[in-house]
């Protein structure tokens, strides 16, 4: 199936009322830390405020349309080395292998934006397997499950722990993954 | 808050849990001094008793949750509570070391076993308390087995001490766990 062509970029105001059709669904909200956009100025206020000065944080885009996010938080002082991912996309877009493909391509660009950033992980709710199979079809080795780690919109979480490490990309351009 | 330990055998000695304060620094500059103890630790072996006093002072006594491991009122080492802020307040991070003298001699679990037994009526907001052992550390991955962790998984190149990316074992003990 051609889905179009998937790419990521920096964030625009322009983009407000695609914006609204994925971060305002609390389907698509659900297993983030984001609360559900209600309306334009809201959207237009996380945009300029939040999603555009964000050190890396990207529209997926399909045909240059937002579709959803990718973000990555580095971390700092002892735990510099490592980086959190995380992403949604709009839920008409599910189950095509956008978001994977989408998550693929971040964690190249990531790498390549902090050379010397060791460790990329993700946090996936127990229960969210669509999830999961993103990361562990991006080439994430799943390393765990966490008890009870977080609350997450007033629910407190068992999450699975994915990781990506610096030195994994060489495996999955051999096994071309990436 | 004091927790006295069971007494293992017969005629062994009395170990219980309290506040560390100044008039320990001989007791901590043992362990503080020890390659041996510091080596999976983020400090690096104390050089000075000034610098020991300092660290006293300023990291251990406004510690939320921090007590010396004591055999009869001597301090031989230390266990800590870390708390954590907001969505993460369920959850706390457990530390803990002994001079190496007293190694090998049960004493670190029955000290964890005394803290994971009354942390969690304590602290009612915490639900999991964790550990993060480094993949070489052996001996106190056993110590957690011991007291009935869950090993979860290693975390591979985790944080960085001494320098270098470590890889951990993450270990949990929920309140709902059968209490050791």
């Amino acid at each position: 199936m051609d889905s179009g062509t998937v790419t990521l970029r920096p964030f625009r105001v322009s983009d407000v009322d695609d914006f609204i059709l994925w971060a305002g669904d609390d389907q698509v909200t659900r297993n983030i830390r984001w609360k559900t956009i209600t309306s334009k100025e809201e959207a237009l206020t996380f945009i300029k405020e939040v999603c555009i000065p964000h050190p890396w944080r990207r529209s997926i885009c399909i045909d240059d349309r937002s579709i959803g996010f990718v973000s990555v938080y580095r971390w700092s002082g002892n735990e510099i080395c490592k980086a959190d991912i995380a992403y949604g996309i709009a839920a008409k877009y599910w189950g095509q292998g956008i978001t994977t493909k989408a998550v693929k391509m971040a964690v190249s660009e990531v790498f390549k934006d902090f050379p010397d950033l060791v460790r990329l992980q993700a946090f996936a709710a127990v229960e969210n397997k669509a999830s999961q199979r993103v990361l562990e079809k991006a080439g994430f080795t799943k390393e765990g499950l966490l008890r009870k780690y977080t609350f997450l919109k007033g629910q407190l979480k068992d999450l699975v722990i994915y990781s990506f490490l610096s030195t994994d990309i060489t495996v999955a351009v051999d096994d071309k993954l990436l | 808050m004091e927790a006295n330990g069971k007494q293992g055998q017969e005629g062994s000695p009395e170990l219980s849990l309290r506040p560390l304060d100044l008039s320990d620094i001989d007791d901590f500059m043992v362990w503080a001094t020890d390659d041996k103890v510091s080596r999976f630790c983020s400090w690096d072996t104390f050089n000075s008793k000034e610098a020991g006093i300092d660290y006293i002072k300023n990291i251990i006594i406004p510690h939320p949750w921090f007590k010396a491991i004591c055999l009869n009122n001597k301090a031989i080492g230390a266990i800590s509570v870390s708390a954590n802020n907001g969505n993460d307040r369920c959850r706390g991070e457990l530390g803990y070391l002994l001079a190496s003298k007293y190694w090998g001699k049960g004493i670190a679990t029955r000290a964890v076993k005394m803290v994971a037994s009354t942390i969690f009526n304590e602290q009612p907001h915490l639900e999991r308390l964790e550990a993060l052992v480094d993949v070489e550390n052996g001996g106190s991955q056993r110590v957690l087995e011991k007291v009935g962790f869950h090993r979860e998984g290693v975390l591979r190149k985790f944080f960085i001490q001494k320098g270098r990316c470590r890889d951990v074992v993450i270990y949990s003990l929920l309140s709902t766990d059968p209490q050791p």
